[in-house]
């Protein structure tokens, strides 16, 4: 017999026992819509937390920091015997800068100004504000209302400034603000880091209007310079002190560079390294867990749809002895009979398959009432179907059915046909 | 020409043991009509399915066109099941949910006819059981002697050599059995086709060329008309 007889034969045999074959379809479909729901809402999750690592920071980079002393062996370590203690290494110098620049895959060293505006304007006649002045050192992408970037950097003499903060400088929008000038003044700074009278004034033109995203992990708006104009600011400010000193830097990887090694390598002369590689990896790892733990339960749905399939082709197996008699004493082959009931429960595993696809799908289309519940952005979409994903659903949907008929369409492939002819 | 040599058959085993076919031996010509007559339990029944193959008796020998069907293996019975005979059953068993059509069709999609092939066959077959106008009805909708000259159209429709009917006038009045034995006897004789009936029916008996008697598993006489 050919395929397409026995698929017809197949189909025709599930559509005369509708009511049987919807309820052990449903079974399947129940396991495939947690199964395609739980890897949709996993996807949804890892795009999100790419999302937000993007915006929060270059996971290509490093912040590395001085080593803190850790306690030893439950004990603190006493002051002044440790060779690097707190007090007497709390801060990078140039020389760090040059041992770190040294090692292997590193692109660029970068020290992080910590500058400290005493107050924003826009000029003569304007008000006077506080607020934060960041220097943007690595290229963490900015999404922009107004203005452009170049490769997420500012250019010197430029200034990004937030959105939120465009009222307070009298703009009616952001696109009116490019092109305007922001005027900040830096106090010179004594060596323990306070404000002495002494000032300066820079000023800025605005380059870019910025705002933050619901995935942006810590979004504070504030007002974003270029590293040439933060460094001539920090050395200002540190001049009191000396201006070789930084809290920390951030290294810049060469491409390709595997961040965890470079971490390591980092860490091990005796630095303190953070990578937002690393909070993308724990945030992943979450989401992966969570995933897989909802597949589990799929899982579990699909194993118990298997009984009923099992259940549901022997008992067709015994109602159609008949048919099976008289398709052997026709001279069908066993390898025959066996397709012709394997074909069935693939047909119920191809239905159960579709059936949780496309109520899952179905469910895709709450993605707004999701992100609006749970007080996210327009637009985000936590449940991300994959084409790829559900074909490969169903076919395992349908793999696990024939495998589930296999004890059945065996037992009627081995039916006497006289002995089944025989029942009445 | 199907030559019958020594077949025996014996069900269960040891003390339980029960000879169904004791050394039966005959000879029937191509193009026969030939009646397997005796009492109920006597083995009709098991001498068709020896000689259709689908029993295998452990003595003995079954040829047909020079071929001991008894020494064939499994694909090769299925092959000269589905090429070379065809089968009318006491009880119909035609598949009450499946359209007329598809009844017929089961025996050629199992040959492997090519599909363009089989639409012509199926209405010619259904043509001469009279039921073209009810193809596209479910067999289970049919009267008692439409469903057998349905299941007479499914056995014509693949062109056998041999045709195998269990008492199939046995569920049917004698009118609508007259009208199947017509059938199955103008099929005989139109086509050259070797007819073997297995009956308790006298008068069916009298209209084939030989009648077999059998009795307790062992013939009793044979009987020509010519
Ligand atoms: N599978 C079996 N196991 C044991 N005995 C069997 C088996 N099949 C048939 N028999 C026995 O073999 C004998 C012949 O059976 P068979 O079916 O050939 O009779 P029959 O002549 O066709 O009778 P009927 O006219 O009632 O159909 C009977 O006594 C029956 O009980
Ligand atoms: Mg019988």
């Amino acid at each position: 017999m050919t395929t397409r007889d026995i698929l017809r034969r197949a189909r025709r045999s599930l559509a005369q026992a509708k009511v049987r074959t919807i309820l052990t379809s449903l079974a399947i479909a129940v396991g495939a819509f947690t199964v395609t729901l739980a890897l949709a809402a996993g996807e949804g999750g890892r795009q999100y937390t790419e999302e937000m690592v993007k915006t929060s920071g270059d996971a290509g980079s490093l912040n590395v920091y001085p080593k803190r002393i850790e306690p030893k062996n439950d004990k603190l370590t006493e002051y002044g015997t440790a060779e690097n203690s707190p007090s007497q290494r709390n801060t990078l110098s140039e020389s760090d800068v040059a041992k770190i620049k040294k090692i292997d895959g590193v692109a660029n060293v970068q020290p992080i100004y910590d500058i400290q505006p005493r107050y924003v304007t826009r000029g003569d006649g304007y008000k006077k504000y506080v607020a934060a002045v960041n220097v943007k050192i690595h290229r963490t992408e900015m999404k922009l209302s107004a203005g452009s970037l170049d490769d997420n950097r500012i250019p010197i003499g430029g200034i990004s400034v937030s959105e939120e903060l465009l009222s307070s400088f009298g703009f009616s929008n952001a696109t009116s603000a490019i092109g305007q000038k922001i005027i900040i003044n830096f106090p010179k700074l004594t060596a323990s880091g306070e404000s002495t009278e002494e000032s300066f004034n820079k000023t800025f033109k605005i380059a870019a209007v910025d705002h933050g995203t619901d995935a942006t992990l810590y979004y504070q708006p504030s007002l974003n310079i270029s590293v040439d104009d933060g460094k001539e600011v920090y050395d200002y400010q540190m001049s009191g002190s000396s201006s070789d000193k930084y809290d920390g830097v951030v290294v810049e990887l060469k491409d390709g560079v595997d961040v965890k090694n470079a971490k390591e390598t980092i860490a091990g002369q005796n630095y303190e390294v953070y990578s937002l590689q690393d909070i993308r990896e724990t945030l992943l790892q979450m989401v992966n867990i969570a995933q897989w733990g909802m597949v589990a339960f799929g899982a579990l749905a699909i194993l118990a749809s298997i009984f009923g399939i099992i259940n549901t082709q022997y008992i067709s197996v015994l109602e159609r002895t008949q048919q099976i008699g008289l398709m052997k004493a026709l001279g069908a082959r066993k390898k025959d009979i066996a397709r012709l009931f394997r074909y069935e429960a693939a047909w119920v595993g191809f239905l159960g398959g579709v059936a949780g696809t496309v109520l899952a799908l179905l469910v895709g289309f709450a993605n707004p009432l999701i992100a609006k519940t749970l007080g996210l952005e327009k637009g985000v979409e936590l449940l991300v179907f994959q084409p790829l994903t559900s074909l490969i659903l169903i076919i395992v949907m349908m793999t696990i059915a024939i495998s589930a008929g296999y004890f059945p369409s065996r037992k009627a492939a081995k039916l006497d046909p006289i002995e089944a002819l025989r029942t009445e | 020409m199907i030559e019958v040599k020594n077949v025996t058959k014996t069900y269960g085993k040891k003390n339980n043991a029960f000879v169904a076919l004791d050394n039966v031996s005959f000879t029937i010509p191509d193009g026969a009509s030939v009646a397997i007559l005796g009492k109920s339990g006597s083995g009709k029944s098991t001498l068709m399915h020896a000689i259709s193959g689908l029993d295998k008796p452990e003595k003995g020998e079954i040829i047909i066109d020079g071929k001991n069907i008894l020494a064939l293996n499994q694909k090769a019975i299925d092959k000269f099941r589905s090429r070379t005979i065809s089968f009318i059953f006491q009880s119909f068993f035609v598949q009450a949910n499946e359209s007329c059509y598809d009844n017929v069709s089961l025996p050629l999609e199992i040959s492997g006819t090519a599909v363009n092939r089989r639409k012509k066959r199926i209405e010619d077959a259904l043509t001469a059981v009279e039921l073209l106008d009810k193809k596209k009805s479910r067999a289970r909708d049919l009267s008692g002697g439409q469903k057998q000259r349905l299941a007479v159209a499914r056995a014509i429709v693949g062109n056998p050599r041999i045709l195998f009917a269990d008492e199939p006038t046995g569920n049917l009045d004698s009118a609508t059995g007259q009208v199947v034995e017509d059938l199955l006897f103008g099929y005989n004789k139109d086509n050259d086709v070797t007819l073997i009936v297995v009956t308790h029916d006298p008068d069916l008996a009298k209209r084939c060329d030989i009648q077999i008697h059998i009795k307790d598993g062992k013939i009793e006489s044979i009987e020509g008309n010519e």
